[in-house]
């Protein structure tokens, strides 16, 4: 059953498909969707391929005190961003369950994914 | 309509299949750069299903060698061709 | 159409720039404006003014700004993902206590705001990732 209960919309959706720490796309697209959300624009994020590990329980920073995304994803309702989607093929892909993040979220199966781009005015994907 | 942007070969990444999950029946893909090793016939099939819609930018198979191997299944178009698609398409959405 | 192109790639490690500067010169050959070019993540080395590249290799950062002089294109560089790669403008190595610049006009660095901006001021935004 879908669990998108509202047809998809938004001023910018932001792609993540990259897991934290082994690069900076996740911080730098995190940015971007923050800064979106300072502006006043509607943001969703989606979470899809290896980003869904950006939301694993138990991450910690580098050990040269590298960041990570953990605590950005934290500050997520702070800064009003109003959907977190995750593609449900990515999750079961990795062995992971809703159990195992973060933070609740919005499960996307296959179909559904093109209606979620379809939603947003401007797509930036990481 | 959605352009679609790869720019990775699937001999080397699983991305593809992410695009094609989130590809709509008229969105169209758009092979460039390492992409456009995915448009040779041996390749090709990791693309079903995108008769009409699928494309290779000339100078990167020129350029590697691959203007006689692309398949017939794939559209090939120099660069103004790439920008009227982009013309069509409302937004485009680049993968990598 | 108002074209703007988002590079995310570095110059030379990845091929990015070379097919958002094609992609550039046959949309205005189409007739097209390109308005602005915005430079992210390791896109931003693009902007680096030390680039000294030998003869026998396109030099990346001058054809960026015939870009500008021919065609008004602006230049645009996210400030926090240059400043943490080590492009500065006079003023930010001056703030930093740097001996020199690496990024000179017509580069300008900005803010992640501005792309967002972009995004609705021109009619197409086409990203260039490595």
């Amino acid at each position: 059953m879908s669990e998108i209960t509202e047809a998809p919309h938004g001023d910018l959706l932001v792609m993540l498909r990259h897991a934290p720490h082994g690069g900076l796309w996740l911080r730098e697209a995190l940015d971007l969707a923050l800064v979106g959300a300072a502006f006043g624009q509607s943001v969703s994020l989606l979470l899809m391929g290896d980003g869904v590990w950006a939301l694993l329980q138990g991450q910690g920073p580098g050990p040269l005190g590298q960041k990570g995304s953990q605590s950005t994803f934290e500050m997520l309702e702070m800064y009003d961003i109003e959907r977190l989607y995750v593609d449900v093929d990515s999750l079961e892909a990795r062995g992971l369950t809703r159990d195992d993040l973060l933070l609740p979220v919005i499960g996307v199966s296959t179909p559904e994914l093109s209606t979620v781009l379809a939603g947003h005015r401007q797509i930036f994907n990481f | 309509m959605l352009l679609h942007l790869l720019n990775r070969a699937p001999s080397s990444s699983s991305v593809h299949q992410d695009v094609l999950r989130a590809m709509r029946e008229e969105d169209g893909l758009m092979l460039i750069e390492d992409g456009v090793f995915g448009a040779v016939s041996a390749q090709v099939q990791h693309f079903p299903g995108l008769e009409g819609r699928l494309f290779a930018l000339r100078e990167d198979l020129e350029s590697r060698g691959l203007a006689g191997r692309c398949d017939a299944r794939v559209i090939i178009v120099d660069m103004d061709g790439f920008v009227a698609l982009t013309e069509d398409a409302q937004r485009t959405v680049s993968w990598f | 159409m108002r074209y703007a192109l988002l590079v995310l790639g570095g110059p030379y490690s990845h091929q990015a720039a070379h097919s958002a500067l094609r992609f550039a010169h046959a949309a205005i050959a189409r007739g097209h404006r390109v308005e602005t070019v915005f430079f992210y993540h390791d896109g931003v080395y693009n902007a680096s003014h030390l680039a000294a590249p030998p003869q026998d290799e396109p030099h990346l950062v001058d054809a960026w700004c015939d870009l500008q002089r021919t065609q008004g294109t602006a230049l645009q560089v996210c400030v926090a993902a240059a400043l943490r790669r080590g492009l500065l403008d006079a003023r930010e190595a001056e703030r930093h206590g740097k001996s020199g610049a690496s990024l000179e006009p017509p580069f300008e660095l900005t803010g992640l705001g501005q792309l967002l901006d972009i995004g609705q001021t021109h009619e197409r935004l086409i990203t260039f990732a490595p």
